[in-house]
């Protein structure tokens, strides 16, 4: 180990891949209770979903036919295919579940403010391509859950349809059909859906995401390191003060390496990944379950398809595309829930919307929905009023009040950012634990009834 | 000397702007001959197709046919076909007592195929059916039939 400050300075600055560091760093961005290590967790995930995927790509077939038997050799015939498989599997779970506790890490801490605006669009950006990745994924081993997932997901993008319908414009412009054409390359599940699924987890996605994590790395050096608090007095940091890159950042990160890979062993170890039956497109599994992170959308869509699948997901994208530059209240940069007023806010949110959602939802399950009470309603109101946009609407409503309130949009972010983080984990628990066969309500598993 | 000052500029923008309007152009109609590679021409799909002869459905009954995915209903004056995909997200759906209902998100249809429930907003499509010189039937699914039309057999 160099022992001058210059050559451990040297250390960072000749190597390439250390490059990606500044030799020397605020001690604040190692604060662990700050970060939490979320952002270098999914770099290492990713490298972690590269390997393995090399491995499981060696062995993979993207035929109809083949596909299926190539994963089963995998799991069943090759030695330690099934634990590389797990691993990849999750893997990729530990992804989105961490893609998404980086983002209310960075929403929470206002790090999105003060010039970091760019950055956290590259972010939500990682996020579609982490939950695209996904997607695509789940359909190569050609199971049910591959088969029917896919097949329900490409008819929420052809949902559009519901739209068109209504204006009459569907003969002459038909954007769903449009959407799932090009996803699948047929009207059905099949053949070209399969090859265009493979192109897009192996190569497509895959590329575009290490050309936005290389952007996302260099915003975060041009933007100073990661954010921390406005300094009270004038005047930079003093230089001796931060910490040298080489070696006290590499064992912060060569410690989270060790903890990530010691949990991705010991969870593939012990949980295998799923490989339910061959696809078969004459019968949908009963119930048809997506993924635990598609739960919330599946639950959203049970009540309608084009306002849960399309409109809902695309407002909240929408907000979190807007939010840097809506909200530009540099002062609560790095300062969790913004201090008290906003932390108040953040536990009535959580509140509300805890209300607003169980509440139409309740009802629907308990008495029905406007089917039960006067027969022949329209399609169109039920797209319109149902327990998700109800509960949407609510949350928008309650954002403009806090606004109000406190005149301060950074306050409205947050209660619209906790509402629908807060809605969005209460569909996924419905989703996964609530619902059985017909997609209906039960306390337990233990009561599905017996066919 | 001042009047060739000026207008050196403003020629070079028009042929700055023209020659990048001319490389869009190009760029976009080479792009729509590759159109056809992300939108091919479906090749699978019969949409005209035999299901044999009327003495293979039972009377009073849905039958479903699972190469099809459709159900076919025969009575003692005729025969009907109705699609068995859910017209919501296209899981397949299954007969109960008083019509249909979908396994992935529970949506309900009558037995004439119409919406009674959950987040379906289009009825099922019934099929037109007709016999062939064999006496053979068949559905095309290229023409659609009103929920009462048989083939009167």
């Amino acid at each position: 180990m160099p022992a001058d400050h210059t050559s451990r300075l040297g250390r960072v600055n000749r190597n390439f891949f250390l490059h990606i560091h500044a030799g020397r760093v605020h001690p604040h961005s190692l604060n662990p209770g700050y970060t939490f290590g979320l952002g270098v967790i999914l770099g290492f995930l990713f490298v972690i979903m590269i390997l393995t995927g090399l491995i499981l790509l060696m062995n993979y077939t993207p035929s109809v036919d083949m596909a299926y038997d190539s994963v089963k050799d995998i799991v069943f015939v090759l030695p330690g295919g099934r634990f590389i498989r797990n691993i990849h599997r999750w893997a990729a779970h530990g992804m989105v579940l961490f893609s998404f506790l980086h983002m209310i890490r960075v929403f929470y801490t206002g790090s999105y403010l003060g010039g970091r605006s760019r950055n956290w669009i590259f972010g939500v950006v990682i996020l579609f391509l982490v939950m695209f990745m996904n997607f695509s994924g789940y359909l190569l081993p050609w199971d049910q859950l591959a088969f029917w997932a896919v097949t329900i997901g490409s008819n929420i993008a052809a949902s559009f349809r519901e739209l068109t319908d209504l204006l009459g414009v569907t003969q002459v412009l038909d954007i769903g059909g449009f959407i799932k054409r090009l996803l699948l390359g047929d009207e059905f599940v099949g053949q070209p859906a399969l090859s265009r699924f493979f192109m897009l987890h192996v190569v497509f996605l895959p590329v575009s995401m290490m050309v936005l994590m290389a952007l996302h790395f260099w915003r975060i050096r041009k933007d100073g390191g990661i954010s921390r608090p406005v300094p009270k007095s004038s005047g930079p940091y003093a230089e001796e003060e931060k910490l040298l890159t080489w070696p006290v950042v590499m064992w912060a990160e060569l410690s989270i390496l060790l903890l990530t890979v010691c949990v991705l062993m010991i969870m593939a170890f012990i949980f295998d990944a799923p490989l339910l039956e061959k696809a078969n497109p004459a019968f949908p599994e009963n119930p048809a379950k997506s993924p635990w992170y598609f739960l919330g959308v599946q639950e959203m869509v049970s009540y309608s398809a084009f306002a849960g699948g399309i409109v809902i997901p695309a407002l909240f994208l929408g907000f979190l595309v807007s939010v840097p530059y809506r909200d530009r209240e540099v002062r609560f940069t790095a300062e969790w829930f913004s201090g008290r007023t906003g932390r108040k806010i953040t536990w009535q949110s959580l509140l509300c919307a805890l209300v607003v959602t169980l509440l139409p939802v309740i009802i629907s399950i308990r008495f029905g929905w406007l089917d039960a009470w006067l027969p022949g309603t329209p399609r169109f109101i039920i797209m319109l009023l149902n327990p998700a946009t109800l509960a949407a609407a609510a949350y928008m409503a309650w954002s403009v009040r806090v606004g109000r309130q406190t005149g301060s949009r950074r306050m409205a972010a947050i209660a619209l950012f906790s509402c629908a983080m807060t809605g969005f984990v209460l569909f996924t628990v419905i989703g996964i634990w609530f619902r059985g066969p017909n997609w209906e309500f039960f306390w337990s598993t233990t009561q599905w009834p017996v066919f | 000397m001042d009047t060739t000052n000026q207008s050196e500029p403003s020629r070079r923008i028009f042929i700055r702007k023209l020659s990048a309007w001319a490389a869009a152009s190009a760029g976009i109609l080479a792009s729509l001959s590759l159109l056809r590679q992300f939108l091919p021409r479906q090749g699978g799909s019969r949409k005209r197709y035999r299901i044999g002869r009327k003495n293979n459905f039972p009377i009073n009954t849905f039958t479903y046919l699972s190469e099809h995915q459709i159900f076919v209903y025969r009575d003692h004056q005729g025969i009907r076909a109705v699609s068995a995909v859910c017209t919501h997200l296209g899981c397949i759906i299954e007969k109960n007592a008083g019509g249909f209902q979908c396994p992935c998100h529970g949506s309900c249809y009558n037995g004439e195929g119409r919406v009674l429930s959950g987040a379906a907003t289009k009825d099922l499509p019934w099929y037109s059916l007709h016999k062939d010189p064999d006496g053979r039937i068949v559905v095309d699914q290229g023409r659609l039939a009103g929920p009462g039309e048989k083939l009167y057999l």
